[in-house]
C-alpha cells in the first residue's frame, strides 16, 4: 500500500469522524456555548461582527473540517509513516494513534491551558496561551513517541505488563511540564457548575472525535487489507491485449 | 504495486522517491495555513464565525 492509499483512507475516516463531530457541534456545542454567552457581560468590545446563524453554520463546518484535517494528517499521513513503529496489531494501532492524537492536540495542552467557556476572563493573553498550547502539544507528542519506544524496547526483555507500565510512566512527564506553565487565574460571571459542564462536554467531544476516527480507520484498514489479500473487490481495468507498460 | 516496507525509515524513503520537494512543501504549507485559520486566526470575521466551534473544541482563542 502506498502513501496515496493511506491518505485516501485517512480522508474517508476523517469524513466519518468530521460528520460525527459536525453533528456534535451543531446539536450540542452551538446551543451550549450560545447559552453560556447569555451570562457574558461584554464580549471583545462591541459584540460579534457576523450574524449568529453564520457563526452556527461556519462553526459546524469547522467541526466537519477538523475531523477531515485530523483524518488526512494524523490517521492518513502519520499512520503511513509510523505504522511499523506503533506497537500492536492493525486494529489496536489505529486506536493507539488516535489516543496519541488526543493527548497531543487536547489532553496535554489542556493541563496548562484548560478549555474555557465564553464569559470567563483569563489572566494570560491570547499569544501567551497559544504559545503554551503549542508547547504542551509538542510535549504531548514527544511523550507519546517516547512511550511507544519504551514499550517496544522493554517488551521482549520483561514482557507485556512491565513494558506497558514503563510506557505509562512516561506520560507523567506531561503534568510535570505543565506545572512550569504560568498561572492563568480566571474570573467571570459564568456559574462554576455550567463552566464545569461545558469543560466536560468539550472533553467528551474531543475523545469522541478521536474514537470515531480511530474506529472508522481500523474498519477501513481491515477491509482494504482483506481485499488486498484475497483480490476481492479489485477490478483490473487494463486492456489485456495491450502490452504491459509502466504505471503512470 | 506492493512495496515491501517494514520500518518508518523505509516508508519515508519510499515517500521521498514518489514525491517531489515541491509537492511536500505545498502540502505542508496548505495544511498549516488551513489549520491556522481554523484554530488560531484572530481576525474578527474569522474569529466570530468560528467562535462556538473553537469553544466547543476547547481551543484557546480570545
Amino acid at each position: 500500500m502506498t502513501l496515496t492509499d493511506h491518505l485516501v483512507r485517512g480522508l474517508k475516516a476523517g469524513a466519518v469522524a468530521g460528520g460525527a463531530y459536525g453533528l456534535f457541534v451543531a446539536l450540542i456545542g452551538n446551543p451550549l456555548i450560545r447559552y453560556a454567552e447569555t451570562f457574558e457581560h461584554s464580549h471583545s468590545g462591541g459584540g460579534p461582527v457576523v450574524p449568529r446563524a453564520v457563526t452556527a453554520l461556519i462553526s459546524t463546518a469547522g467541526g466537519v473540517f477538523l475531523g477531515i484535517l485530523f483524518g488526512v494528517v494524523v490517521i492518513g499521513a502519520l499512520y503511513y509513516f509510523l505504522e511499523p513503529a506503533i506497537p500492536g496489531t492493525d486494529g489496536t494501532k489505529s486506536y493507539l494513534l488516535g489516543a496519541a492524537g488526543f493527548v497531543t492536540v487536547s489532553g496535554a495542552p489542556w493541563l496548562a491551558i484548560p478549555p474555557q467557556p465564553p464569559g470567563v476572563e483569563q489572566a494570560l493573553g491570547v499569544e501567551t496561551r497559544i504559545l503554551w498550547y503549542l508547547l504542551m502539544a509538542t510535549v504531548g507528542a514527544f511523550a507519546c513517541g517516547l512511550s511507544g519506544y519504551v514499550y517496544t524496547r522493554l517488551r521482549p526483555r520483561y514482557g507485556q505488563a512491565p513494558a506497558g507500565l514503563g510506557a505509562g510512566l512516561v506520560f507523567l512527564s506531561i503534568p510535570v511540564v505543565a506545572t512550569i506553565a504560568p498561572a492563568n487565574p480566571v474570573s467571570g460571571s459564568l456559574p462554576a457548575e455550567l463552566a464545569f459542564v461545558i469543560q466536560a462536554v468539550t472533553g467528551l467531544g474531543q475523545v469522541g472525535l478521536w474514537f470515531v476516527l480511530a474506529s472508522a480507520h481500523a474498519w477501513l484498514l481491515r477491509r482494504d487489507r482483506d481485499e488486498e489479500r484475497t483480490g476481492y473487490g479489485r477490478v483490473d481495468h487494463r486492456d489485456p491485449t495491450e502490452p504491459l507498460g509502466v504505471d503512470p | 504495486m506492493t512495496a515491501t516496507t517494514d520500518t518508518t525509515r523505509d516508508r519515508i524513503d519510499d515517500a521521498l522517491v514518489r514525491l517531489t520537494p515541491a509537492q511536500v512543501t505545498i502540502a505542508v504549507l496548505t495544511i498549516a495555513a488551513l489549520g491556522f485559520v481554523l484554530l488560531f486566526a484572530q481576525e474578527p470575521m474569522v474569529h466570530d464565525s468560528l467562535h462556538t466551534f473553537r469553544h466547543a473544541a476547547g481551543i484557546t482563542c480570545h
